[in-house]
């Protein structure tokens, strides 16, 4: 068996207990079921496109990429937890290099972004069932946002998690800076309707154009705007990567 | 050919030399100690030898593979355990044992025959299903040396792998590692606890200041640097003169204790000891008890690093 493939193994046993699933299930389910629907009487059509969406529906569709981003927190978890209990070390020691160490993870949160966004579009699905707009581009879209999405928010807490050395500290910064990008971001909200400057610090954020990008997909509203949140999303990401491998590649023993 | 060969090897931190132009040379199929101080630098040698870290200069050959050029093959062939604890908190010990296995890509059905193995070698089979969260320090400590043997290797580096396990685990774990060289591992052992060095190794080498001060075996060091014998003598009453009578008794040390207890240290201790037992006989005082006390390795090793 290839290298990466036995470290994604080992990183998916370690990361898949039910603290975790808890997190990742019931989480999401709340905010579209009694969230949505608590709501939906305050918040009752969200123009997008050339539709109106429902508020659960909304919702809904935005919960695909916060879970997402809530799913790659594993990443800096599972490299912050290896420097802390002495696991990084005993891996390099093996037969490892530290490209298959970065790539292993990057697989990882790959495959829990992908199933949580599959997990997350089967449970909202009959809430945004009547919106629902499939072509041959949705599935790609929803996949190319999945992955986008996990190597940006991933290679984030990954670097977080190189920077610091406490627990407190780890669970300050990394909830600190997720809560900023799950509040701040068009995920729960139409960025169209709040007030300046908050209206511009949603655009700041790259949960936004990820949550914008997947609704597209979902949807069926590819515009050019769309377009261009893509390949900024892309950018973002790719920065991210190679930061947060260059740190990974530099981490001290 | 050498298990292990080190040339002029040297790491520096800045301006700090943590190893300093050391030479080694491992002989298949032995234990070898290294020995050394707090800070001494056998941490980074063995952050070294096992290619975790880039040496600043020297070179540095593992089971006949340049370590410099080819440190991922040199990783396929060699086992480590750490000097700090290592494991994946949440999961259960065999659990982690099947897992490290699986990294080290052992097939399945041959994961499961050692593991088994191990949990009854290393007294784990009562806590297999705990997670390593909920263990003590020293079962943790012998899971981590447990899971080590999961995998096969020619050579294995231990450093400091006895702390946190008691008396008898120690003692286990040191007759383990004795069977396992006598099917043909070499082990490169790092320890503070000179007793183990001295039950298991084959050959010693001590370090301070990132220097290597000297390499030989137990018995040799000792024959080398060990003539000084202490003596001591309980006298059957007490005698304040004691001291004046044996004023003067050249090539010793001798220090009183409570005047019925006399140390004495000295190179030449049979002759040191002839004379001060015709001192005691002319002077009519009854010796209680008298013993010899051969120097031991901890007493060399305190020897050659206070010298250092």
């Amino acid at each position: 068996m290839n290298s990466i493939i036995r470290l994604v193994n080992r990183n998916i046993t370690i990361s898949l207990n039910p603290g975790f699933l808890i997190w990742q299930i019931i989480f999401p389910l709340i905010y579209i079921f009694i969230v949505g629907f608590a709501y939906a009487p305050l918040i009752q059509n969200v123009p997008f496109g050339v539709k109106d969406l429902g508020y659960p529906a909304f919702l809904a569709s935005g919960m695909i990429g916060f879970n997402i981003m809530n799913s790659t927190l594993v990443s800096g978890i599972i490299i912050w937890n290896d420097r802390r209990h002495g696991m990084f070390e005993q891996i390099m020691s093996g037969p490892f290099t530290r490209s298959h160490y970065i790539l292993s993870n990057i697989c990882t949160i790959g495959i829990i972004g992908l199933v949580s966004a599959s997990l997350i579009a089967l449970v909202g699905y009959p809430v945004f069932f009547e919106s629902v707009e499939f072509s041959l581009i949705t599935i790609p879209v929803i996949v190319f946002g999945a992955i986008t999405g996990s190597i940006l928010f991933g290679s984030l807490a990954s670097i977080i998690s190189t920077r610091l050395r406490s627990s407190e500290g780890f669970n300050v910064i990394i909830n600190t800076v997720f809560l900023f990008f799950a509040f701040v971001s068009s995920a729960f909200y139409p960025a169209d309707n709040v007030p300046e400057p908050l209206r511009t610090a949603f655009y700041l954020n790259p949960l936004t154009y990820l949550v914008d990008v997947i609704r597209a997909g979902i949807f069926g509203n590819i515009t050019q705007f769309v377009i261009i949140e893509m390949l900024i999303l892309v950018g973002i990401a790719s920065v991210l990567f190679v930061i947060a491998s260059k740190l990974l590649t530099k981490l001290d023993f | 050919m050498s298990c292990i060969d080190v040339t002029h090897l040297s790491k520096s931190y800045g301006s700090i030399k943590a190893v300093d132009d050391i030479v080694l040379s491992v002989k298949p199929g032995q234990v070898f100690g290294f020995l050394g101080p707090n800070g001494a630098g056998k941490s980074t040698t063995i952050k070294l030898l096992t290619t975790l870290i880039p040496p600043s200069n020297g070179s540095l050959t593992i089971l006949g593979v340049d370590a410099i050029k080819n440190p991922l093959e040199i990783r396929h062939k060699i086992g480590v355990v750490l000097q700090q604890p290592s494991y994946e908190p949440t999961l259960s010990v065999e659990k982690s044992l099947d897992k490290y296995g699986m990294m080290w890509n052992v097939p399945k059905n041959e994961r499961k025959k050692r593991m088994e193995q191990l949990l009854k070698d290393f007294d784990l089979v009562k806590i297999r299903k705990k997670r390593n969260e909920d263990l003590s320090i020293g079962q943790r400590r012998r899971v981590q040396v447990a899971r080590e043997f999961m995998h096969d290797m020619d050579l294995l580096f231990l450093d400091e792998p006895t702390v946190g396990l008691d008396p008898s685990a120690r003692r286990k774990l040191l007759d383990y590692l004795k069977n396992k060289v006598k099917t043909g591992l070499t082990i490169f052992y790092t320890t503070h606890i000179l007793t183990e060095a001295e039950y298991l190794c084959d050959e010693i080498a001590i370090i301070d200041k990132g220097k290597i001060i000297t390499v030989d075996s137990p018995e040799a060091l000792k024959n080398k640097f060990g003539k000084e014998k202490t003596i001591k003598i309980h006298l059957l009453e007490k005698t304040p003169k004691i001291s004046n009578l044996l004023e003067g008794i050249p090539d010793c040390k001798i220090n009183f204790e409570s005047g019925t207890n006399i140390v004495i240290h000295s190179e030449q201790s049979e002759l040191v000891l002839l004379k001060i037992l015709k001192i005691l006989n002319d002077n009519n005082i009854e010796i209680e008890d008298l013993s010899a006390i051969p120097i031991n390795l901890e007493e060399i090793f305190l020897k050659m690093v206070r010298k250092n």
